[in-house]
């Protein structure tokens, strides 16, 4: 089934391991033998946008996953970049900042992707970071595909920003969470967005869970925002594959991939009569 | 009998009234940019603009509330130059050191650096013991619920408190609670409410929306903290206005002054500068609004094909 052109677009948003579902994503499409003609990616869905366009198949994205999301990524505190947060005057704080050292995450994209370029892609890929001096959304698709992924999962505060393309960049999530508006550029006639809500706090008891619950209401109502804007504008179609997960996910609860591919692949299932409705009405 | 708009097209004169749009205000969050809504309702009232309903979110509350009241804008002016100068003047140092260090002091959910007693006396100044039932026009103003996340929408009980709610900037004010629910700015969740004119039926929306600008340079991690917050909110409002505007079957009017300047939130000296901007962003609206208004006389307004 299989369309000429840019017919179907996959866009996997923000969500950290959450992002795994879309492993199941595109084994149900496998399944079903759609083939996807463009992918776009934001924060920790680039990773898989990346795995999809490269060619992977399931297997080879959950294992890639698994190899990535270890928690010692995050588990090493930049104690130099602890002490310049504390003493900015004294120690010189800069934009370049992050909390946790960089070396371990990047080994990890290196080990992931080399140094596989765009142009080494099966499919176009798209990955989106943001302009951390100008606050515009970025869309990188040329270069190394470790240096995109990287400045697209920039979290704020715990990596320090990245430079792709001369252009300090952040992660893509502050700008948009579910870049819906980069397949509708592409000119995509078919989307099939799949994104995650952050999780709200059970109990506000610091101020790094403050500055977490606070981020989680912002980007959330963005990513609302922003899909409401997109639906209705676009002109052809836009399916939502939001996962409900019957449980909850941590950033790094990287155990529970298994589970978020089930429940991808299920949350992917339920939208199948309607994209094969839709395809049935586009003409290839 | 009266004949509402979009009824039918028979004209009557003593129906002029009754026939015209209904026009909705909102105002925006904006911290203190929010004082550029003191020149703009100095060109609602010299162009007699008649507003059927006033929305208000963060520092576009107050003013939202005050016009609402029934305030002239001389009044609002005069008042501004005051209110500013008090609102977050004196910080809670209690907090401070609860932010600093958790551990020893016990943080808390109701987190503020601004102290609060010296805000809610500038709002009780302002507001008194007035109700949402004392206003001229329909006055709404939004909030966030921080547990959920959730737009909330107030126009019932004390202005002060419903204003002290949607201008509860995280980390400066604390929450505050209203009906059982924990508020915080309603810049978090949408910074130009257009949705809540909307729902009220307005035909025609004059809606000042603001942008942060960007620190232009980032020294400590309250810089780095500002900037993405900054960041994310400048997309919140574009990506709800482009939304509404796509959405809403009738006319939104942006009234978005052009800032030469970063204008931090005790910057007060910049006062006279925003009121002129705003002023002057009302302006030019002012033709377009009065073509509106003369076709919405005239008959239904046409509705802009999506």
């Amino acid at each position: 089934m299989s369309r000429a052109g840019n017919g179907i677009a996959l866009v996997i948003g923000s969500g950290g391991v959450k992002c795994a579902a879309a492993i199941g994503l595109q084994r149900c499409l496998a399944r079903e033998s759609i083939n996807i003609d463009l992918v776009v990616g934001c924060s920790g869905g680039s990773i898989y946008a990346a795995a999809i366009a490269l060619g992977k198949n399931a297997e080879e994205a959950a294992a890639l996953s698994t190899a990535l999301w270890t928690r010692d990524v995050t588990a090493q505190p930049d104690r130099a970049a602890l002490m310049r947060m504390l003493f900015p005057k004294l120690l010189g704080f800069t934009e370049r900042f992050g909390l946790k050292k960089d070396h371990v995450v990047w080994e990890r994209l290196m080990t992931a992707f080399g140094e596989l370029t765009f142009a080494d892609c099966k499919i176009p890929l798209f990955i989106t970071a943001t302009d951390f001096r100008t606050g515009e959304q970025v869309t990188i698709s040329e270069g190394r595909i470790a240096d995109a992924v990287r400045a697209s999962i920039a979290i704020p505060f715990a990596f320090a920003p990245w430079e792709v393309n001369g252009r300090l960049c952040i992660d893509g999530f502050l700008s948009d969470p579910l870049p819906v508006g980069v397949a509708i550029r592409e000119g995509a006639q078919v989307i099939i967005a799949m994104g995650f809500e952050s999780p709200y706090q059970e109990r506000v008891t610091s101020g790094g869970r403050f500055a977490f619950q606070l981020s989680s209401i912002m980007t959330n109502n963005l990513l609302k925002a922003s899909f409401a804007f997109h639906g209705l504008a676009h002109h052809s179609e836009v399916i939502a594959v939001i996962p409900q997960f019957s449980q909850r996910i941590r950033l790094f609860d990287t155990g529970k991939i298994p589970l978020l591919i089930d429940e991808g692949d299920a949350a992917m299932g339920e939208q199948l009569p309607y994209l094969r409705r839709l395809l049935a009405a586009v003409p290839a | 009998m009266s004949i509402r708009l979009g009824s039918t097209g028979e004209r009557s004169l003593g129906d002029f009234s009754e026939r015209r749009a209904r026009i909705g205000l909102v105002i925006g969050s904006g911290g203190i940019k929010c004082t550029a809504a003191a020149g703009m309702l100095k060109v609602l009232e010299r162009e007699k603009i008649p507003v059927d309903v006033a929305v208000g979110c963060s520092g576009g509350a107050i003013y939202s509330a005050l016009y609402a009241l029934g305030d002239s804008a001389a009044e609002i002016e005069r008042q501004t130059m005051v209110l500013w100068k008090d609102l977050f003047s004196k910080l809670h140092y209690r907090s401070l050191l609860r932010a600093i260090a958790p551990m020893f002091m016990g943080y808390h959910e109701q987190v503020g650096m601004v102290d609060d007693r010296q805000v809610w006396k500038v709002l009780e100044a302002l507001f008194g013991e007035r109700t949402f039932a004392d206003t001229k026009i329909p006055l709404l103003q939004s909030a966030t619920d921080f547990r959920t996340g959730e737009k909330v929408v107030l126009d019932s009980g004390r202005i002060t408190d419903a204003t002290r709610a949607s201008i509860a900037i995280p980390m400066l004010l604390r929450a505050w609670e209203v009906d059982g629910r924990m508020l915080v700015d309603g810049g978090a969740s949408n910074p130009l409410p257009i949705d809540v004119a909307i729902r009220e039926g307005c035909d025609i929306i004059l809606a000042m929306g603001f942008e942060s600008q960007m620190n232009a340079d980032i020294r400590s991690l309250v810089n780095a903290l500002g900037r993405t917050s900054t960041i994310v909110t400048n997309h919140l409002l574009r990506a709800t206005f482009a939304f509404y505007s796509v959405a809403h079957h009738a006319e939104v009017l942006p009234i978005m002054p052009v800032l030469d300047r970063h204008i931090g939130l005790t910057e007060t000296q910049h006062i006279p500068y925003l009121i002129e901007q705003g002023e002057r962003a009302a302006e030019e609206q002012m033709p377009y609004l009065r073509r509106l208004l003369q076709a919405s006389m005239a008959g239904p307004l046409p509705t802009p094909g999506l």
